[in-house]
């Protein structure tokens, strides 16, 4: 049996497999104080549901995988440890300047944000390493120790390590550790060449602060998770999700708990991955997830999950940036609980102001008194007010009716229906704006992807959101009010190893670019041969970072064979880079050298042979049938029927409008759009009719 | 389509609007990501100096997304209107090159292409606007800005009046290889040339598929709505304001060509509450000057339009709709008004511009608190310099601008500075170079790059310390050139509000002696020689002792000001 557990804001979610490959779902409450405690609870509730005593359940588990917002929470919370930076002598500054850079120029409200370790504990480390690697100025032994006894005056915590061109030659780097190893043996320390081998010295070194800060807190929690579930009754192995996507046991976390900075949230995308691949092979994958205050989306382009170096805590240029490779999850403020104003100039504004969970929206009647996303959908009738969480919660349809009357109706001079249509359509927007950002901002097409829907309330607006982008099928997995939950499931035991080497395409050394390749897949199959016997489809998948000669923004381009035999392969590559470069920026220049920077290996395999199970069936569901007077902006009211999701038969297909529920979700199917569900499971509506047989 | 709201030809809701503009915003957003990815040299991909806007066919600035401010608020709109003057019969498929001081753009160094957006029937409905900062334009010494050429002809800039470089989607050679005979580094040249046609390209097609979907007439009529509900915000905004006349001063450095004063720039100001507008009179200023420090048309108004900005609430939307409120009134012949040929305007994006800025933005001040902004560090110190000179490591001629950092950032009413504002034109978007992609891309070393301690503009809200930089040559000799200016005017601050920290620079020698350089200049930096750059804090906004205690004793904490200065200037006891 394997238990996946995913800690967000709000819930803690839980999905089980059990050992006939059956899956159940469970929801409890997260609980920020102790975040274990809400792990425990959602375990009781499957314990309880099995009928059977913790012990007895946790035995049966031979793998907890976990997902955790910990580190994240902590940052945003400034919860971290009092952690020290040490630098090469003359750029102490290298977090307070950042990388400039600035978002609405006349924006005088938000102030220039503090560095991430303050100026007071950075300490500058006589020393200095050239561009080529040469040593300038040798490293002043006795001046570091100097500082060492500083920092154990300064009662630091953690120290990171980051000096100019450790990655051209990480000698200095190495030796202030051993340095600091002898003067503060219970010191954690992080290197930055270590940590993130990139050039841009702002990025390792904000990378390094970041993780050395994180040190002590996860590793006190992942020994104190370890503990009380050990204590609980479990003997499996503890794994941890990282931002890349994979996972990793957890004592590896804690040795680099940045690794775990967005590990719920990047599993999402993995999730979607196998669901989108299902329902329509070989289509880029839009994978989004609908939470309280935020859409989370990720495209999935070849079978390849996205990784970004650009990845911020907080907004870009106020926030902080890890300048750790992630999966690339875009964020935007838009959610349920998003609130909906006009303002002076009759302008309609929904979010990025969110109700979030206390007080929430004004239909939870927990004293929120904005009207949010969440009343315009009760408002529409897209939700059961007596059914929401399968009737655990009463919403409060007249109150939310009554909100958006006052603050935004009456305002517009429209109709409460027509009023939460209006927001219904602004969130969408705003929701559809993330969508284009990664698609054809970039250059791609979405009328040829497929949406997946994940969240609780992605079930309300995806339809709409679909619409918009031109995206012809929306799928909404069984399992999709815990996607990333479900990701871990699916997650791979995973590897990245990366090398920093100069090659240029007119003057390519085909020997050094096939030991650089043969070194990194060296490191690949060492990391796949200790998970022999308990692995499944083993594979190294080759890339490069790539651009033209003078450019300073690399382009990821997989490799397609693993070593250059001939000229021909330099050209297959040259043109693999052409082909990238125009579909990104709309042009392409045969005329210019390619650069080679970035070298990159993953090495990934399965833990189980099987990817996912189908969830268990609940009896209950199916007596709910009948219909419901929904409104629709553009053709107003009518009924839709009510179509209980576990009662669907497979293939069969049904028109819009139709209401689709299930404990957890409520998905809304508008007129004109047909839905079906598939053998696996999912929930699958295409926005025009033709569309349903491709 | 039962969903789609906006198909429907009926007068645009609140819902409809916001969301026109953001696709629009989208369309601006997405060209300005592929200049920076795409571009060659590191003034456009290491430090963002560009811009992306979209203008309708009647040359007003409809949306800028994330804009460089200087680049954008006026002057695309007089390109505009320049190229469809001088090329009346537009077709689909044509691309114009223009960097014309004297007809509509900043200066010779920021080169644009403009595409008008043609709809199937040879109706111009928008123009798309990409202009990027070039590392090389072609001037008579290496550095796009020259601040002491007599005119135009000393300055030595290729200057192109909307000239056309495409037709039919093609590139009409004939311009690139004149370009390619006159400008420093040509495929460097070349390369961002081309990121500049495909940002447009990108910018024209995603217009045309937005109108395939909307249809011409519903984007006509939120245009309108557009401009409407810009100009009611900026109503509201002036509305908050008391009503007065104020001017103020603010005074650019002497160099050669200035008066042995420096230039005084005076800003006229006048808020009219009730009847919602703003008069900016630039006409009390001295006529054009012998050197490249004269404002284009396009920086006079949009220099005196940041000021009015920086001052108010930030919520109003930057588009030719707000503008109606706002009056600037500029001179023929005037330094700071309307050049004309063959006067140079070779820096005008920056130095005197920032002080135009700075006179409208304190003059504002005096209005209330709670309105304007102090002055913003002025002018290009060698940190933020053009470099150029032969890479021993590749044989290879190299130039580019140094964006290796610069403060400057003035205090606003209710914040302190934000650090790493660069200019007043810029607002702070620019990125600043890491040190180690500067050293792998330029044969140099960057000794040291740190804020210095009390050079804070004093006051309730405090202004950016001045930052060092310390950078010199390996293996070669380089010239670097700069523009500098606040060595002997300072960046001054407002309502009680002390002056920032002034700039300085200085060669150190091989033997360690410093010298102080010229303050503009192309400085030959010979192999071991060190260039030490001192760049301008920003003023602080209310008086100092009116600080909150708490954020005192976190500057002195931090490092930003000593003991001894919180006691002197903040009052605060040991």
């Amino acid at each position: 049996m394997r238990l996946a557990c995913d800690t967000g804001g709000t819930f803690t979610d839980l999905i089980v497999e059990d050992e006939s490959g059956q899956l159940g779902m469970y929801k409890a409450s997260t609980t920020p104080a102790d975040p274990v405690q809400g792990v425990i609870d959602a375990l009781k509730l499957a314990a309880d549901d099995e009928g059977v005593s913790l012990g007895d359940y946790l035995a049966r588990a031979d793998s907890f995988i976990h997902g955790t917002t910990h580190a994240i929470n902590a940052v945003v919370t400034g919860r971290t440890a009092r952690t020290a930076l040490l630098t090469t002598q003359g750029h102490p500054d290298v977090l307070v300047l950042r990388e400039g850079g600035r978002a609405e120029p006349f924006n005088f409200t938000i102030a220039y944000p503090e560095p991430y370790i303050p100026r007071a504990l950075t300490y500058e480390v006589p020393e200095r390493i050239s561009a080529d690697g040469k040593i300038v100025r040798p490293l002043d032994e006795t001046a570091l120790v100097a500082t060492c006894a500083k920092l154990r005056e300064a009662e630091v915590e953690a120290v990171a390590v980051a000096l100019l061109w450790s990655v051209a030659n990480d000698a200095h780097e190495q030796r202030v550790r051993e340095i600091l190893r002898q003067h503060l043996p219970a010191v954690p320390v992080t290197l930055s060449s270590e940590l993130n081998p990139t050039i841009r010295e702002f990025r390792r070194a904000s990378s390094a602060a970041i993780d050395a800060s994180l040190k002590p807190l996860m590793a006190s929690y992942l020994g104190s998770l370890s503990r009380r579930l050990k204590d609980a009754g479990f003997m499996g192995r503890l794994l941890v999700l990282t931002s890349q996507g994979g996972m990793v046991d957890a004592n590896e976390i804690a040795a680099s708990p940045i690794r775990a900075i967005n590990s719920g949230p990047s599993l999402a995308p993995i999730a979607g991955k196998y669901f989108g691949e299902l329902t329509k092979p070989g289509a880029d994958i839009v994978v989004a997830d609908t939470g309280g205050t935020t859409y989370d989306v990720s495209l999935v382009r070849g079978g390849r999950i996205p990784l970004t170096r650009d990845a911020w805590i907080g907004q870009p240029f106020r926030g902080h940036l890890t300048g750790f490779p992630s999966v690339d999850v875009q964020s935007v403020g838009a959610g349920g609980g998003s609130i909906a104003h006009v303002d002076k100039g009759g302008l309609l504004r929904v979010g990025p102001q969110s109700a979030g969970s206390t007080p929430g929206p004004v239909c939870y009647a927990r004293g929120g008194t904005e009207p949010t996303l969440t009343d315009a959908c009760l408002a529409l009738g897209y939700v059961d007010p007596d059914y929401f969480l399968g009737g655990k919660m009463w919403l409060d349809r007249e109150a939310a009716c009554q909100a958006i009357k006052d603050k935004v109706a009456d305002p517009l001079g429209m109709s409460v229906e027509e009023a939460a249509a209006a927001i219904v359509t602004l969130a969408t927007e705003n929701m559809a704006s993330a969508i284009a950002d990664i698609t054809v901002n970039q250059g791609i097409d979405p009328r040829h992807s497929v949406l997946i829907g994940g969240g609780g309330a992605a079930g309300l607006n995806s339809i709409f959101i679909a619409r918009r982008m031109n995206i012809p099928r929306l799928v909404i997995p069984e399992v999709g009010a815990a996607l990333s939950a479900a990701g871990a499931l699916m997650s791979e035991l995973a590897a990245d190893y990366r090398a920093v080497e100069y090659m240029v395409t007119t003057n390519f050394d085909m020997a050094r670019a096939n030991k650089i390749l043969r070194g990194l897949q060296r490191k690949g199959e060492a990391f796949l041969a200790e998970t022999a016997g308990v692995s499944f489809a083993p594979q190294i998948e080759l890339s490069l970072e790539a651009r033209y000669e003078q450019q300073v923004w690399e382009i990821e381009v997989p490799l397609s064979f693993d070593h250059f035999s001939s000229e021909a392969d330099i050209k297959k590559l040259a043109e693999a880079v052409h082909q990238s470069h125009e579909r990104i920026f709309a042009f392409r220049d045969e005329g210019s050298a390619i650069e080679i920077i970035g070298w990159s290996a993953r090495a990934s395999c399965r833990v189980h042979e099987h990817i996912i199970g189908r969830m268990k069936p609940h009896a209950k569901e199916a007596e709910r049938a009948g219909t419901r007077r929904v409104y629709f902006g553009g053709s107003g009211f009518c009924d839709a029927a009510v179509v209980p999701f576990s009662a669907l038969a497979v293939d069969r297909i049904h028109n819009g409008p139709a209401l689709i529920e299930s404990p957890f979700s409520s998905v809304v199917a508008d007129p004109g759009s047909v839905f079906w569900r598939t053998i696996d499971g999912s929930l699958v509506i295409d926005i025009a009719a033709q569309g349903a047989d491709a | 389509m039962t969903s789609d709201p906006l198909a429907s030809p009926q007068p645009l809701d609140g819902a409809q609007l916001a969301i026109l503009n953001n696709r629009f915003e989208g369309v601006a957003r997405k060209m300005a990501n592929t200049l920076l990815r795409a571009g060659r040299s590191g003034v456009l991909n290491r430090a963002r100096d560009f811009s992306a806007c979209i203008v309708t066919a009647d040359n007003l600035l409809l949306a800028a997304a994330e804009s460089l401010p200087i680049h954008v608020l006026s002057g695309p709109d007089l390109m505009a209107a320049s190229m469809r003057q001088f090329h009346p019969d537009l077709k689909r498929g044509d691309a114009f090159l223009h960097n014309s001081p004297y007809h509509g753009c900043s200066h010779p160094a920021d080169h644009t292409i403009l595409v008008p957006v043609m709809d199937d029937d040879g109706v111009h409905r928008f123009t798309v606007v990409a202009k990027a900062h070039q590392a090389d334009i072609g001037n008579s010494i290496p550095t796009t800005y020259h601040g002491t050429a007599s005119d135009v002809y000393e300055e030595g800039a290729l200057i192109f009046p909307a000239v056309k470089v495409q037709q039919d989607y093609q590139t009409i050679d004939d311009i690139v290889r004149m370009c390619q005979m006159r400008i420093r580094v040509p495929e460097q040249w070349k390369g961002d040339f081309l990121a500049m046609l495909g940002a447009a390209r990108i910018g024209e097609r995603e217009i045309l598929d937005l109108a395939a979907e909307i249809g011409w007439d519903q984007l006509d009529a939120f245009r309108e709505r557009w401009f409407d509900y810009s100009e009611k915000s900026m109503i509201d905004a002036i509305a908050k304001l008391p009503s007065g006349c104020v001017s103020a001063t603010s005074t650019h450095d002497p160099v050669p060509g200035t008066p042995a004063e420096g230039i005084v720039i005076k800003a006229d100001v006048t808020v009219d509450a009730e009847g919602g507008r703003i008069v900016v009179d630039l006409l009390d200023n001295i006529d054009s000057l012998p050197c490249g420090l004269n404002l284009s048309e396009a920086c006079a108004r949009t220099s005196a339009l940041i000021g009015v900005f920086n001052s108010i609430d930030h919520m109003v939307p930057k588009n030719a709709g707000a503008f109606r409120r706002v009056d600037v009134r500029l001179r023929e012949g005037s330094v700071c008004g309307i050049p004309v040929h063959p006067a140079s305007c070779s820096a005008a994006t920056t130095n005197l511009a920032d002080r135009v800025c700075a006179a409208t933005q304190s003059a504002l001040a005096q209005i209330a608190d709670g309105v304007g902004m102090a002055e913003v560090g002025a002018g290009l110190s060698p940190a933020s310099g053009v470099i150029s000179g032969r890479d021993p490591r590749t044989g290879k001629k190299f130039i580019n601008q140094l964006f290796l950092g610069a403060t400057g950032g003035g205090a606003t009413a209710h914040n302190d500075a934000w650090m790493t504002y660069l200019h007043a034109g810029n607002g702070g978007l620019c990125f600043i170079d890491s040190v180690e992609l500067d050293e792998l891309c330029q044969p140099i070393l960057v000794e040291s790059r740190r804020l210095l301690r009390d050079t804070e503009g004093p006051g309730r809200q405090r202004g950016a310390p001045s930052l060092e930089v310390a950078f010199g040559p390996v293996g070669c000799d380089v010239d670097v050139a700069f523009v500098s200016d606040g060595t002997i005017n300072g960046p001054t601050g407002v309502r009680g509000g002390g002056t920032g920290g002034r700039s300085r620079q200085y060669l150190r020698k091989v033997d360690g002696t410093l010298v102080e350089t010229d303050q503009v200049s192309v400085q030959r930096v010979k192999d071991g020689e060190v260039i030490i750059s001192i760049t301008c804090g920003g003023g602080g906004y209310g008086d100092p002792r009116d600080r909150d205690p708490a954020k005192v004793r976190h500057d002195v904490a931090e490092g930003w000001i000593s003991p001894e200065r919180a006691a002197e200037i903040y009052g605060m006891s040991a």
